[in-house]
């Protein structure tokens, strides 16, 4: 037998404090427990005394969905079109933003929203615990707004596939047949209006009647058309963009009169788009010595030298014809009722001080067409639309707050918004790379407005005019601010647990909790006398300290949980059995009760030790494994069995130091010797 | 006390085999009968307030919407519906034609939806986490029983320890794949998280005994390693017959008063936990002995 005993050599008031200690732990994990009994006792002695000793919250247990019943719902976030070093961060505000409004708006007591990720895709899952309907729910979620900031998409259209390619081939071929067939019938003697009958495209005209048309929307027809007369019939096949066609032309009429100018601008600080720095006295005696100088002949020459208007050294200050209405009223006014070659007086307008030269006058013509269509396809038909629009990672996320504003020059309303940090970087580094483009704003993927951008922002503040009442306005502000997410969301799964099938399985669980204990305490008594009620008191010990520290840490219970933790109790048990076999085994072989003791444990406690680092291995990768009901059970195992090794060795060792330092003696032995043979006490 | 565990142990290690063998044959010929986690699709339980329509009328209303359907009666009110995947739309939709063919009320008792998609990561998971903690146990004996490396090196004891855990795991499989096979008992998350509970527990047990035969090999001179293991069979008996009842009473309370939807779990864990103690005692140290026999040729 070995003769080194290795105990602490402890006094008994040392112990006393242990025990006492320990006492006092299980009284506080009772109160965090049960709060509003310790709050009835505070009342009372508030009442007596009037020492104002505050009243705990009364917070209630975490419950978990299945015990709560609840909705349980997983949501997958679009992130097809943000690039990939950006999705996780994308999702994370998915997250907050679904939190934020599922707090605020649903009234549910403790949401738990988190992100996962399953192979490539990106789900955000959210749980309700006491929501009544969830239908609700989903749809509140669903509300949320998605506010993304675009802008312009320089990209090249992708290429054809093959398949594409044959596509239109195939279709073009049957165009031209038909083409084909109609010239080959008109040639043997069929009329265009039977061939518009039979053939034309353009089910919704009358007879083929495309109405009067202009230059800009029919250049090729219009074309022919200025050199036929009323009632021609095309000889030839007419092709344009989208189709072809065989015209008649039925009858002509007079357009728009139309001026054709050239303009020598001179324009000061302060003028629209002037980007000289002319002041304006300068700028009107340089425009009065043009006009001393200018004639018809040289007007071009002089309008390259001095005009201040953008790309007047190559022009000419040519501008070409133009209708009414499209120049401002004193320019036209200067040019539009005078004779051809004439050069107006100076006139000021807001872009400066100009000459005006007229070079001509006409009234356009436009023809009334009939005709027979056949449509043809080209890649813009097959490819997918070209999004506009691209991507800048701007967006709802980077959202600090919405607000109403009215623009206090139109009175217009408008929505102004606030970017946090992050948000204001990156909005500045936009609005500088598009300056004089637009910039697109997004809700829930329709285009709000696509604003110019006149100079780079750097205040991170924005603002959006997009014809809004009061009313939408402020609705819009409202649910920005609630949160607008970055991505779009799809719900992919749901779990409605109904509530009352959680209270069964809660009450259930719960008695069956109760029972296990009570059965493994008959048990220990049974078999190990007096040390079995010292360990039946530090399972209870042991038992409530776990549950205050579920309820501290807001450790959500679920079913699993329990179960987890009901079994933990067993575990806890196996270690005080290791322990009080040792102590028998002590015993027999003629130790002190004292001694046995201590050596009781030390003997024990690497079984124990290796024991519970074994299970807590599995729960470590049980953690890592699972989610929900996984988790809930390995973490409620892991906080157990920590918590036993605890309670075994520190109170259930220290209250058997306590009782045995009155039991000294031999004679007390009997009282741990469970199922020994009487022969084997010495 | 001295109960001659280890003279039978050709014994104990055939049935074991046996046994073992015996439902690696059950998996092969009928599998597991894998639940909506592995699957996917909808499983919907109702309650009908008062008649329960039969079970080819509820039917009737999924086929007409092209789905697949099986049915399950639960008690009188109860049915329990499996289908393929439901989206919202169709959701509200087949509740609104079961109302149709149902007079009283029904009441939705808990309606779940598992996309394909989740499930094939889980099975996947599953596998990594067991081989990853089978490994952990191994490397941590291999370190905690680094002492004993005579007669047999310590890394073996961690070998055999996770071999007696797998015949655990085994018998487990092999019942469920029986009750898969006779009374459709399917197998979800909660199984999975079983088997894990098993593996920890299991290894928990073996490692008090084989804690024991260091202690003696530390203690006594003795030659015969046999004598030695037996020795410390019987000395941890008593408790680990303790500890394993102990266990298997909180088990048993849950079984028969806990919550019905963990009933297969905790059948699971009852058998696993009563096979780990088996194998401690009746496995895992008779191979001890044979391994250090076989070293010695």
């Amino acid at each position: 037998m070995d003769k080194k005993i290795i105990f602490k050599s402890l006094n008994k008031s040392q112990v006393k404090w242990r025990v006492a200690g320990s006492l006092i732990l299980f009284l506080v994990c009772l109160v965090v427990i049960f709060p509003a009994y310790a709050n009835i006792g505070i009342d009372w002695v508030n009442n007596k005394t009037s020492i104002g000793i505050p009243t705990l919250p009364n917070s209630g247990f975490n419950l978990g969905l299945d015990l709560q019943g609840g909705a349980h719902l997983v949501y997958q976030a679009k992130v097809d079109d943000i690039p990939e070093n950006e999705r996780a961060s994308s999702v994370e505000g998915v997250r907050d933003v679904i939190e934020r409004r599922v707090r605020g708006g649903l009234g549910v007591a403790e949401p738990l929203v988190q992100t996962t990720k399953v192979g490539e895709e990106y789900r955000v899952i959210v749980e309700l615990p006491g929501i009544k309907n969830v239908s609700d729910a989903i749809q509140m979620i669903g509300e949320t707004p998605v506010l993304e900031f675009k802008e312009a998409n320089n990209d090249k259209p992708r290429d054809l596939t093959d398949a594409e390619k044959a596509q239109i081939a195939e279709y073009n071929d049957n165009a031209n047949y038909k083409i084909k067939n109609i010239l080959d019938e008109m040639k043997a003697g069929a009329s265009l209006e039977q061939m518009i009958e039979k053939y034309s495209e353009e089910k919704e005209l009358v007879m083929g009647n495309i109405g009067f048309i202009t230059e800009e929307v029919h250049p090729e027809i219009y074309a022919w058309a200025n050199s036929a007369n009323d009632g021609d019939v095309s000889q030839i096949v007419i092709k344009e963009m989208d189709g072809m066609s065989v015209v008649r032309k039925l009858s002509t009429r007079d357009g728009e009169k139309e001026v054709s100018a050239k303009h020598i601008l001179i324009c000061y600080r302060g003028a629209s788009y002037c980007e000289s720095q002319f002041s304006e006295e300068e700028a009107l005696s340089k425009i009065n010595n043009l006009k001393a100088e200018v004639t018809v002949e040289n007007f071009s020459e002089l309008a390259k030298q001095n005009s201040t208007e953008p790309g007047a050294s190559e022009s000419g200050g040519d501008l070409g014809f133009f209708k009414a209405g499209q120049m401002v009223p004193e320019f036209e006014n200067a040019v539009w009722n005078v004779p051809v070659n004439t050069i107006s007086e100076v006139v000021k307008t807001d872009f400066g001080y100009h000459l005006i030269l007229k070079t001509g006058e006409q009234t356009r013509k436009e023809y009334e067409i009939s005709r027979v269509f056949i449509s043809t396809m080209q890649a813009s038909d097959v490819l997918p639309p070209e999004d506009a629009w691209k991507q800048t990672g701007l967006s709802g996320k980077q959202l600090k707050r919405a607000e109403v504003a009215q623009n206090t020059q139109t009175g217009q309303i408008q929505v102004s918004l606030n970017f946090d940090d992050a948000g204001t970087t990156l909005f500045s580094d936009i609005t500088s790379r598009n300056v004089d483009k637009q910039v697109a704003i997004f809700l829930d993927g329709e285009i709000l407005s696509a604003p110019v951008v006149n100079e780079a922002i750097i205040d991170g503040s924005a603002v959006i005019s997009g014809n809004f009442t009061w009313q939408e306005a402020k609705l819009l502000v409202q649910r920005l601010n609630s949160g607008a997410l970055p991505v779009g969301i799809e719900i992919i799964n749901q779990q409605t647990v109904d509530a009352s099938l959680g209270m069964d399985s809660l009450t259930t669980s719960f008695k069956a909790g109760l029972i296990g204990l009570m059965l493994v305490a008959l048990l220990m008594i049974i078999f190990y006398r007096l040390s079995g009620l010292i360990s039946v008191v530090s399972l209870v010990i042991y038992s409530v300290v776990v549950l205050a520290i579920f309820k501290f840490i807001g450790v959500t219970l679920t079913l699993s949980g329990i179960a987890g933790f009901i079994l933990s109790i067993g575990m806890a048990v196996d270690a005080n059995v290791l322990v009080f076999e040792r102590l028998k085994e002590e015993l027999t072989e003629g130790k002190s009760l004292r001694s046995a003791t201590e050596e009781a444990f030390v003997r024990a406690w690497p079984s124990i030790r290796d024991g519970n680092i074994t299970t807590l291995i599995s729960c470590v990768f049980l953690i890592w494994f699972g989610s929900g009901f996984v988790q809930g059970f390995a973490v409620a195992l892991s906080l157990g069995v920590l918590v036993s090794m605890f309670t075994t060795i520190i109170i259930t060792r220290n209250f058997m130091r306590f009782i045995f330092s009155f039991l000294d003696g031999k004679k007390f032995n009997w009282l741990f010797l469970g199922g020994v043979k009487k022969e084997k006490i010495s | 006390m001295n109960i001659p565990f280890i003279k039978y142990s050709k014994m104990w290690l055939f049935i074991s085999g046996v046994a073992a063998v015996i439902s690696v044959i059950f998996l092969i010929m009928w599998g597991l009968k894998p639940g909506i986690d592995f699957t996917g699709g909808s499983l919907m339980e109702l309650r009908f307030a008062e008649n329960r329509p039969v079970a080819d009328e509820i039917k009737a209303v999924f086929v007409k919407s092209g789905l697949e359907v099986s049915t399950q009666n639960s008690g009188e009110k109860i049915l329990i519906v499996r289908t393929s995947f439901l989206d919202e739309n169709k959701h509200q939709e087949i509740l609104t034609n079961l109302k149709e063919v149902t007079t009283g009320d029904i009441t939705e008792i808990s309606f779940e939806t598992v996309g394909p998609t989740i499930s094939q990561q889980l099975k996947q998971r599953a596998w990594m986490a067991i081989v990853l903690v089978s490994l952990g146990i191994i490397i941590y004996i291999a370190y905690a029983f680094r002492k004993v490396s005579r007669p047999v090196a310590s890394w073996k004891y961690g070998l055999l320890a996770v071999i007696a855990l797998i015949h655990d795991l085994l018998i487990v499989i092999g019942v469920f794949a029986l009750l898969g096979h006779f009374y459709g008992i399917e197998v979800n998350t909660p199984f999975v998280v079983a088997l894990l509970t098993v593996l920890g527990y299991s290894v928990n047990d073996t490692i008090v005994v084989y804690d024991r035969i260091r202690e003696n090999l530390l203690r006594r001179r003795e030659d015969d390693f046999g004598v030695l293991v037996n020795a410390g069979l019987n000395q941890t008996l008593w408790r680990s017959v303790n500890t394993s009842f102990t266990t298997l009473l909180t088990l048993f309370a849950l079984y028969f008063f806990g919550g019905s939807t963990i009933h297969s779990f905790v059948l699971a864990l009852l058998i696993g936990i009563a096979s780990g103690a088996y194998s401690s005692i009746f496995i895992a140290s008779p191979l001890l002995v044979v391994v250090e026999k076989w070293q010695r040729k």
